[in-house]
Order: C-alpha cells, then structure tokens, then sequence
C-alpha cells in the first residue's frame, strides 16, 4: 500500500526540470543565439570587426553585473545601476582634467556612496530593496539630468586617449578574477548565499546578516562607478541619458545567465560572463538585422519571459527582499 | 458494544465514523501505519499516544490539513475525503487545535466566520455588520459574551483566542468535533467550558474526538479510549474498565523507561558555573529572568507555549533584538565575557537550535555541506581562504557521527525529513564543538528512534561536561533528561525543580498555570 504523493517526473520530462538541465540552459541559450543570429546575419556578426564592437559593449556591462551578481545572490535587487552610472560618469569627466587616477578614485567613491544610501535604507529602516533602489533610481536621474541640462559634460582628451580594448579588457577581468576569488575561496561567498537561502537561519548560523548586505550595496555602487570610468574612455562626454535602461539590461543578462532571480544557493559564478555575453550578442543581432527598437523590445521582453519561466525555483519563491 | 448488529439502518447508527486502512508517510517516516477504528454516534473518543504517535496526523487527514495517504474514512455511510478544512466542514468534522488557529489582523467575526462568509455576502459583498451580529449572537449563546465579535482577534489573549476557536469549530454542530490538545493551553475554567461543549455534541448524539496528554483528563471526560503508538493502532478499551497505569503501558508498550530517557538519578550537580544569566528582559517576552548553568549539567525549560521560555534560548544566543540585563560565559567563577550577539555566542562556544527548525536552525535551500560548516566558517579557513575539499570533508566526517539519512553531503536540506534536519543541526555543532548547547524543542516533531538517540547524544554531551538548556514542551521529556527544571508563567521563572523520581507532571503544570 506504499503511495507517494509527491512522485517525480521520469524520462525526459524529468531531465528538462532538473537542475542539471538549468545549469546548462545558459550554455545552451548562449550558443543557441550565436548560431541563430550567425544565420540570420548570414555570418556577418562573426566578422573580426563585429566581434570587436560586441566586445567594446561588453566590458561595463560586466563590471557593473558583478556587484549587481552579489546583490541578486542576496535575494535583493538594484534598480540603480543607470543613474548611478550617469551621475559617477559626470564625476569622471569633470575630474577629469585634474588627474586620471582622481577621476577614477572619484568614480569608484560616488557609486559607493550611493550603494552606501541604498543599502542604509534597506538594512537600517527594513525596506525592500526593490522599493529603496526605485526611489534612488529616479533621485540619481534627476540629478544626472540636472547636471547635465545646460549642455553635455565633456570629458578631458586625456581620458579619450585612454580608450584601447587591452586596457578595457585587463580591467574587466581584474574585476571578474577578483570578485570569482571572494565568491569562490572566502567566505563572503558562503555568507552571501546563506543570506539569499534564508536570512533568518543565516543570522542565526552567525552571518553578519546586516553588515554584509551593506557591503554588498557599497560594493555594487563602486563597481558601477569603476565602469563609469570604462564608459567615459568610450563615449567621451555624458548626457542626461548616460546609463539609461542599464538596470533592465543587468537584470536581464544576469537572468538570462541563469541566476536564479530569488539568489541564494544555486547561483553560479558564471551567470555574469554567459549573460552579459548572450544579452549583448542578442542585441547586436536584432540592430544588424535591422529591426524597429519597438520590435526589438518585444523580442527581448519575450525571451526574458522564457528564460525565467525555464530557470525561476519555485521551491524557493518568495517576495524579493 | 453492540458492533455486530447487522442490519443496514442500525449500522448507521452504531457507526457514525469509520476509518479503513489509513495510513500517511512523511517522507521515511511513517506517521500513520494502517490504522483502523470506529467510532459511534453520541461516543466521546479519547486518542492517546507518546508524541509522534500519530494521532495528530490521523486527525489532521479526517480534517482536510493533510491529504489522506492510505486508506478511507466513511462517515454516515459515506465516504469522505475532504480537501482543505473548509470543506470539512462542510462535511461535518470540525477541529479545535494545539496551536494558534486564529488569524491575526481580522475580527473574532470574521474568524468564527472564515471559510463560510457565503451567507453574509450580497453581491459580492461582505455585510460586516450582519456577520458581527450573528458572532455576537453566537458568543453569548455560548456564554463569551465578554468578547467583542466586532474587536481585532489580537486584542484578545491566547486563552479568549482559543475560545474563539472553539466557537469556530462547534457553531455549525459538525457530526465529528475534534479537540486536538486543546485543553494544556486552556486555564481550568477554560477546561470547564470545553468539557460541557463535549458534553453537550454527546448528548446531540454527535461525537467527539479528544487527544490529550492528560490521562487523567482523558479517564473523566471520554467513554472509550483508542490508543496508538509509533503510528500503529494498539488497542481500543473503555475508559470505564482502566486506570492510568494501564493506558501508560498501552502507550509505551515496551521496556522504553529506562532505555529511552538517562536512567540516572541523584547524580551531583558540578559547582562550577560556566553561564550567568542576570535580569534579562526583553519587552513582552521575558521579565528578568536570571539564573546559572553549571558545567555538564542539563538544566530544563518549561511552560506553556506562550510563557517565553522560547525567547530565555534566544537571548542567551544573544539573538534577540531587544534585550536589558546581562548574559555573561563564567571561568573560574569570574564572569568574563558578555554575549550580545550571534557571532559573539558562537565565537564562544555557544550553540543553538531553535524550535522554528526551518526558519531559525537551518537553511533548506542549501546544501547539507553549507549549513554544517557555516558556524565553522572561521575555523576552517586557512589564511582566510575556504578549500572546498575541505568543507566537505568536514560536512562528511560530522554529519556521519549524526548518521544523517542522506545521498551525499551536497543534497539539498529541504529534502530530508524532520529527524534528518534536525541531525543536520546538530551535526554542525558538534563540529563546531561547542561547550553550551540551547536545545529549543530538541525532539519536535521527531519520531521515536531519532529522539532516542537525541537523548542518548545529551547524555553522552553531559558526561563530556558540556552544558545544555533544553527547552520543552513536552513535560516527560524535561523530567526524564533535566538535573535541574525552570518553570516559566508569564515571562518570569515560576518555579525550579531538582532532578528526582518523585517528581511528577501535575508539580510541573501547577507551576506553568
């Protein structure tokens, strides 16, 4: 008379829910959108000179994902990357013409600062992120806008001379290496990810719960400003528009990556580099192939819808922190 | 019994319920194992049983809160199946239980009324004031006219709250009322009340299902008596023709005595003290409460669930939020550190495993590996850097020594059962090694075998000469492990108890109520 209720599905079915499956869905995907944009662009967006371009939009995009990768590990979202990329890129340029490692330095404190509000509010007052880093989100852009209203914010051609991919490249894998190390070999790694699994047991297994959530906020908003810096050798002079919808597109990339949107213990160091990668191979795609931006969205929308139907745990579903 | 007449209409009324076969595993545990019983219209039915007999579990499936595993319940002829309590109702069972069964935030109203607000509806809306009348109309009738129908359920404490309950549960006259351990929380006019609302569903010619610890209880107030164990049927017996040292053989059944709990007695307690607990508060927990752990010693907390000998563990982990008064680790009889919180308490030796297992002990959604070597995190790194081969193998050796149930230490926590997590917590202390462990419901929801061996563990710890606090709720449990017992009532120590023989369950709970 032994009935199990709760059977697991078999055969193939099984595969495609199992956890081995979603760990591979990324690779899977990544290949997938190379391959099919390689055919649709019949081979144009592996040319040499593409491949360049697609890696010139990838390196502060990464950089910024590797904070936000912590915070969504977290459990916990960052609605701010746009503006806080806006506003640090203003204080790049206008330092500027000082002194290049100022404005570096003066990149990396302004978005630590306001990593530091977000995550004051969040920790100290209990608010969710996702409602503290909305409200910051448009304070940053308005102040970017209001910095920016007379005329755009040039930056020194000292700064512009700096642009070379070796240079964009070393820095991005510096911060890749570095961040893989403290996730991987200390126990920031373990920490965050007991917090994103359950913040209560987490604290009551010793977790600096609140402290390290703080750290996680400082240290996403100072990795973003260290791209703001990577952003300025590019563009060369900010507007108001500087960073614009960069939240979407790292929340999308990550997700797109595989992290699983509630963080916590089966987030994979990976996600970062695969998503940013297929996000912006995607992107390049749809431009080449000369689509309408509104197209363009709706195809992006759908996809992301896909991804995260495929890789959400609704085991571990709850209200994002 | 007249069991063996046989003619169609008699039957249905000598059976107004029958269970076939039910059974119900929880993942290796079997909760339920192929139970069978009837039971008469007019019967007041006693289900006993030690914890984690079953009885809760068979109740719980005839009441729509668990899906049944095994088996049928025919009830009038029928058979039921219901889904969720509503619809069990619906059908006729109805369930007063343990815990709180009020939802906080609504109005004792829309409490009584939950589930069934159908006839207060017009159009889509609710007539609060209709609803408030008829619950006002209810409670006098049951003579709680001092409660409010219209006044938020939290302006009530737990005992009014349970009242409220019992109207919730008995208003719709269900053929089958269950009284799940209703009466430990209830004060004696409490008691009293329930008992004549029993009385009264007998005399209805409906019937009663009453599960109590209380033996003596359970001789006064119940016309027969089905006892279960290790979720097995045992017997059925009238209440008539036993005393209580029948039921308690029927119960344990074997030579648990002295094999189950520590067999010693009259043991000196050590001097020496190694934790001191001065004046702690914590606003609307605990009310000064002090006291002193001594080395080896197991020292017992008890009361009735709501006396906040819960939050003593937590603020001696140094958990709590808010807390006045002082926790401090003694040596030589010198106080010489304050624990003010989580990591302080672990830095030094402290471990805790709180009642909330799932939300409080241990992460589900992780793997076994990380929730054993979190507390460790410190001692296992080399340099500050973490290897992976050796967590593991630290995960391993400890959750091993626990003999934990599992396929491998990176299997995922959410999916073991109660017994096995609660292994899993204790295995990441006692690779921690720590010195003082605060034991909250160390055998909550656990069945038999995992107990024992968790009691054999606390007695190998005492004789190792670490310290334990081990709060319960189950009264047997803290006179058969505790050298000392610390009754809690209201926030404030009540009353201590040396550990001794003689000592029997009504001392404990003269104390508690």
């Amino acid at each position: 008379m032994e009935k199990r209720i709760d059977k697991e599905p078999s055969g193939v079915l099984a595969f495609f829910g199992s956890d081995t499956f979603k760990g591979l869905l990324p690779f899977i995907g990544l290949v997938t959108v190379i391959v099919v944009m390689n055919v649709l662009t019949e081979g144009s967006i592996l040319q040499p000179k593409r491949i360049r371009l697609l890696l010139s939009q990838v390196y502060y995009p990464m950089i910024v994902a590797t904070g936000v990768f912590f915070v969504m590990t977290l459990g916990s979202i960052d609605f701010t990357e746009g503006s806080t990329l806006g506003v640090a890129s203003i204080v790049v340029s206008v330092l500027s013409f000082h002194s290049i490692p100022l404005a570096i330095l003066g990149g990396i404190l302004t978005g630590a600062a306001i990593g530091a509000i977000n995550g004051f509010f969040h920790v100290r007052f209990k608010l969710q992120s996702f409602i503290v880093t909305i409200c910051t989100m448009y304070l940053f852009r308005g102040v970017c806008a209001y910095l920016t209203t007379e005329t755009a914010v040039p930056a020194s051609p000292a700064i512009k001379a700096l642009d070379s991919n070796e240079l964009k490249i070393g820095i991005t894998l510096a911060v890749l290496f570095a961040a893989w190390f403290l996730f991987r070999f200390t126990r920031i790694g373990n920490d965050v990810k007991a917090i994103g699994s359950g913040e209560t047991a987490a604290r009551f297994s010793g977790v600096r719960t609140d402290r390290m959530k703080f750290l996680v906020f400082v240290a996403a908003g100072a990795l973003t400003g260290l791209a703001a810096f990577v952003n300025v050798i590019k563009v060369g002079s900010i507007t108001a528009t500087a960073g614009n919808q960069l939240e979407t597109q790292i929340l999308i990339s990550l997700v797109l990556g595989g992290l699983p949107i509630t963080g916590g213990a089966k987030v994979r160091f990976s996600n970062i580099v695969v998503g940013t990668l297929m996000y912006t191979v995607l992107n390049n795609g749809l431009v080449m192939l000369g689509l309408e931006s509104a197209m363009q969205q709706l195809i992006k929308g759908i996809v992301f819808l896909i991804f995260v139907a495929l890789t959400i745990d609704r085991k571990a579903l709850k209200v994002i922190k | 019994m007249e069991s063996n007449v046989a003619s169609g209409t008699h039957r249905e009324r000598t059976e107004l319920l029958k269970a076939e076969h039910i059974d119900k595993r929880f993942g290796i545990t079997h909760a339920v194992n192929d139970v069978s019983l009837t039971i008469a219209p007019g019967e007041i039915r006693a289900l006993i049983g030690e914890n984690g007999s079953g009885k809760s579990t068979f109740c719980q499936m005839l009441c729509g809160i668990y899906t049944i595993g095994g088996g049928t319940f025919t009830m009038d002829g029928a058979e039921i199946r219901p889904r969720n309590q509503v619809e069990a109702n619906r059908l006729g069972v109805s369930i007063i239980v343990q815990e709180m069964g009020t939802l906080s935030g609504l109005t004792v109203a829309e409490n009584i009324f939950l589930g069934h607000e159908t006839p207060f509806m017009h159009w889509g809306i609710k007539d609060s004031r209709a609803m408030i009348r008829e619950a006002q109309r209810l409670l006098d009738e049951y003579g709680f006219g001092r409660i409010k129908a219209g006044a938020v359920i939290d302006h009530y404490n737990f005992e009014d709250r349970k009242l409220v309950e019992i109207v919730k549960a008995t208003y719709m006259k269900p053929k089958i009322l269950i009284v799940d351990e209703t009466t430990t929380a209830l004060s004696q006019n409490g008691r009293l009340e329930l008992y004549k609302i029993m009385d009264a569903t007998r005399a209805d010619g409906r019937s009663v299902i009453f599960i109590s610890h209380d033996l003596r209880e359970v001789l006064e107030h119940s016309d027969t008596i089905t006892i279960l164990r290790d979720g097995e049927y045992i017997d059925t017996v009238n209440a008539r023709d036993v005393g209580e040292d029948d039921l308690k053989r029927l119960m344990v059944g074997r030579e648990i005595g002295s094999a189950y709990y520590r067999a010693d007695y009259g043991e000196p307690i050590s001097e020496e003290v190694v934790l001191s607990v001065k004046d702690v508060t914590v606003p609307g927990q605990i009310d000064s409460v002090s006291f002193e752990l001594h080395r080896g010693e197991i020292l017992g907390f008890g009361g009735l669930s709501e006396c906040g000998m819960h939050d003593v563990g937590k603020a001696v982990f140094g958990a709590s939020w808010d807390r006045d008064g002082s926790v401090m680790l003694v040596k030589d009889g010198q106080a010489y550190l304050a624990i003010d919180s989580i990591p302080t308490a672990i830095r030094n030796s402290i471990a805790y495993a709180s009642k909330d297992r799932d939300n409080e002990s241990i992460i589900v959604n992780e793997s076994i590996r990380n929730n054993v070597v979190l507390p460790s995190l410190e001692d296992l790194a080399e340099k500050h850097l973490l290897r992976n081969k050796k967590l593991t193998r630290f995960a391993q050796e400890h959750s091993g020594r626990m003999q934990t149930k599992m396929q491998n230490v990176h299997q995922f926590v959410s999916e073991l059962s109660g017994g096995n997590k609660q292994k899993v917590v204790l295995a990441r202390w006692l690779g921690k090694g720590s010195d003082i462990l605060v034991l909250d419901s160390p055998t909550r929801g656990i069945d038999v075998k995992v107990k024992q061996m968790i009691y054999a563990l606390m007695d190998e710890l005492r004789k190792q000469g670490r310290s334990i606090i081990m709060i319960s709720e189950e009264i047997p449990e803290l006179l058969g492990m505790s050298d000392r017992i610390l009754i809690m009532k209201d926030g404030r120590i009540s009353g201590e108890f040396r550990r001794s023989q003689d000592l029997s369950e009504e001392d404990l709970i003269a104390k508690m109520v």
